[in-house]
């Protein structure tokens, strides 16, 4: 049986829980906004016509970091008109992340106290926990 | 938002690991060359090898708190870099008490990528005459 990583619930308030979404979100961002330019050196070193072929999946990634961006503003938006005193439940919906290094992350972000993310790398973020 | 300026050294000092990587990689790839911290200590143990030219801080560390850090770096002679504060909910007391210390901008969290560039550039812009003149006028969206 494996332990619990506290024995306390988690009930961040909302606004809490938005905010840390909003941040999860913004850094998903980020890393599409290096992969767009991961992508364009890449494609800067193909052939005209191989690049040619490749630009509607280099707009996608454009796309895909307008689409992170304005979700994470209306997270943000969101955490700001709500009222500090309503709580959210978050221990189900934690529950549903695989990714181990962002739903640690998430958690110590909403209050979790010793969470094994204190003092992890950067580099572990996004690990997928499979198990 | 992308300047064309030499890559400078920005040192950022946050806890929270989501914010760190997220600003480490704005930054990056807007051609800056960022440097991380998660602590105060941590911080103090970079700087006597590097020296930024601004400094990112969060208000609340664990440990050494970002103001705590401010008063150790103002008693040193060479220490003139200018510093954005970011926290959530920054106590006008913190961002008076801060800009003694250097302080010249702060940022509420949750803050953009973009928000956070933007006020870098502004505040490097004032504080830096290099930075300034290696500006273009016309900035380039990517």
């Amino acid at each position: 049986m494996t332990a619990p990583m506290t024995s306390r619930t988690l009930a961040p308030s909302m606004t809490t829980t938005l905010e840390v979404l909003a941040a999860e979100i913004e850094l998903a961002g980020a890393r599409c906004i290096l992969l767009d330019r991961i992508i364009g050196e890449a494609m800067g070193r193909l052939p005209n016509e191989e690049r040619d072929r490749l630009v509607p999946s280099l707009h996608t990634v454009d796309l895909l970091v307008q689409h992170l961006t304005n979700l994470a503003a209306f997270a943000r938006s969101l955490s700001l008109a709500t009222p500090d005193d309503v709580t959210a439940p978050v221990e189900a919906a934690l529950s549903e992340i695989t990714l181990g290094a962002l739903v640690e992350r998430m958690a110590q972000g909403m209050g979790r106290d010793g969470s094994p993310t204190a003092g992890a790398d950067v580099e572990d973020a996004g690990d997928l926990d499979l198990f | 938002m992308r300047f064309d300026h030499p890559p400078l050294e920005i040192l950022v000092v946050d806890h929270d690991l989501t914010t760190l990587e997220m600003v480490q990689i704005r930054l990056d790839v807007a051609g800056y060359r960022p440097i991380a911290a998660r602590s105060g200590r941590a911080a103090l143990e970079l700087l006597a090898t590097c020296r930024p030219a601004a400094l990112i801080l969060e208000r609340r560390l664990p440990g050494m708190c970002g103001l705590e850090l401010l008063r150790t770096l103002a008693a040193s002679p060479d220490w003139r870099a200018p510093v954005l504060l970011v926290g959530r909910k920054l106590a006008e007391e913190d961002v008076r008490s801060g800009m003694q210390l250097g302080v010249r901008d702060c940022l509420a969290k949750p803050f953009s990528g973009a928000a956070v560039l933007e006020r870098l550039n502004r505040l490097l812009t004032r504080s830096t005459p290099a930075f300034a003149a290696a500006r273009p006028a016309v900035y380039i969206n990517t």
